[in-house]
């Protein structure tokens, strides 16, 4: 059986995190989650074999989504990002000039997230294969 | 070399792991936090622990100068701009570039100059005072403010991108009554930096009992208050003396409140029942439960306030008096939010 997707989802917002962790572990990734962006960060840098894709709120404490999303691009170019945000035009705005491969509006439906993700993964093999 | 960051509590820590993960990244810093807090240190601690520390470190005060005046110091200008312009000047983003630009208190700075600021986050540009020409900078942009500039957002004072541009990476400083483990620590700092400071002379270090004073008080004006106390004790050399000239400034504040309260004179049940607020009874959200703990915890902070207040906010004496745990005790602070009166 091949090795799990792993994710990682950082949301402050703790309801957000739970609905999201649950449904993509009941889509069998392999999730960890953070609850601000200097956890995310933490664990991106930390972690060994890497994320196969970041999945991030962009307005929170501290390390903002954007920044985060800079960070992973000059740290791990190779890291696709989706960013999630629900304020405003301005953070999705900057998301996508941080370079986000991906901006999805709250509300959104989980099965917008699972394609985005299931898309971003598959591209990124096919540069690794190219 | 920038003065350290000291302090043990959750709050300093967490400064410490921010500045660590974020000094070599450049990306533009917002440091929030109440007068007196250090958020010049905290810039000073980015900008030692990054890639630009050999280069300038420029500091402006954006509250201290009107506002034609702080778009020539931060832009510069060229001779013949406007009267009185007999020279060319280069402008702080032009001087700090490839090091840093450190904009205090930018909650004050105008809406006109934030447009142009914002221009120079953007594009990494600007057009000095008088010139057509655009000069680039790559200055990193470490903004710091005690005001919030959500509120100034909502009001129109503040323009929503820059909030946003600058808002990417933000570090907030507790103010030190939230932070009491912290306070014999810079104590012990100062007194030694004060000893090479001022000839030798040694600031007599307080007793168990007067620290325990000193953690208890509120220290509205921060660090920059603990700083003006130490430097008065290298003169009055006695903190029990020290320590009754701040309380009594505390009690002043305090006996003002009582009365404003004895004046309104609201009847519990009208507090209570809330009429106008959420405890309505015609809200679904009334119940008698809901009363109750809100009853319970009216009564709870009161006398926990008080007791503090006649204990000089000695938080162990106020638990025994209260037949509490010291735990218990400082839940309750937090969770009811009982603050001294002079806040």
């Amino acid at each position: 059986m091949d090795k799990p997707f792993k994710l990682l989802i950082i949301d402050d917002d703790e309801h957000v995190l739970a609905t999201l962790y649950d449904f993509l572990r009941d889509k069998k990734y392999d999730v960890v989650s953070a609850s601000d962006g200097l956890d995310g960060l933490k664990f991106i840098e930390s972690d060994k074999q890497g994320f196969d894709l970041v999945i991030t709120d962009l307005v929170m404490p501290q390390i903002s989504g954007m920044s985060l999303i800079s960070i992973i691009k000059k740290k791990f170019p190779g890291t696709p990002v989706i960013a999630i945000t629900g304020w405003g035009e301005y953070p999705g705005a900057f998301a996508i000039e941080s370079q986000a491969d991906k901006v999805l509006s709250k509300p959104f439906e989980l099965s917008e997230l699972d394609k985005a993700i299931k898309e971003l993964i598959s591209s990124k093999k096919h540069k690794i294969q190219d | 070399m920038a003065t350290p960051l000291i302090g043990t509590s959750e709050s300093i820590e967490r400064i410490r792991e921010l500045i660590y993960h974020v000094a070599d990244t450049g990306l533009h810093v917002i440091i929030t936090g109440e007068s007196g807090v250090g958020k010049e240190v905290v810039a000073q601690n980015l900008y030692d622990k990054s890639p630009r520390k050999d280069n300038p470190f420029i500091k402006v005060n954006c509250a201290a100068l009107p506002d034609g005046l702080l778009e020539s110091e931060l832009f510069g200008f060229e001779r013949g701009a406007f009267t009185g312009a007999d020279r060319k000047k280069r402008g702080k983003f032009e001087l700090a570039h490839k090091g840093v630009i450190f904009l205090d208190e930018i909650g004050d700075m105008s809406l006109s100059l934030q447009s142009k600021l914002l221009h120079v986050l953007q594009d990494g540009e600007f057009a000095p005072l008088g010139s057509e020409k655009e000069v680039r900078t790559d200055a990193w942009v470490i903004a710091a403010t005690n005001q919030e500039l959500e509120q100034k957002v909502k009001k129109g004072l503040f323009r929503e991108d820059l909030y946003y541009r600058l808002n990417t990476i933000k570090i907030y400083i507790a103010p030190l009554r939230n932070r009491p483990e912290d306070i014999p620590l810079l104590i012990d700092y100062y007194i030694e930096k004060y000893f090479s400071q001022f000839d030798k002379k040694r600031i007599p270090k307080p007793d168990p009992d007067a620290m325990e004073k000193l953690m208890a008080y509120s220290w509205p004006g921060n660090v920059r208050e603990l700083q003006n106390v130490l430097k008065t004790s290298m003169v009055i050399g006695d903190w029990e003396e020290i320590i009754h000239d701040l309380y009594l400034k505390n009690q002043s504040a305090t006996a003002r409140r009582t009365e404003e309260l004895a004046l309104k004179g609201a009847s519990i049940v009208d507090v209570l029942l809330d009429f106008k607020g959420d405890y309505s009874s015609d809200q679904a959200s009334f119940s008698l439960k809901k009363v109750t703990k809100k009853a319970t915890d009216r009564i709870e902070k009161e006398v926990i306030s008080f007791v503090l207040d006649k204990t000089g906010w000695n938080r162990t004496n106020a638990s025994k008096i209260l037949k509490i745990s010291y735990k218990t005790i400082l839940y309750k602070i937090n969770d009811l939010k009982i603050k001294r009166h002079n806040e």
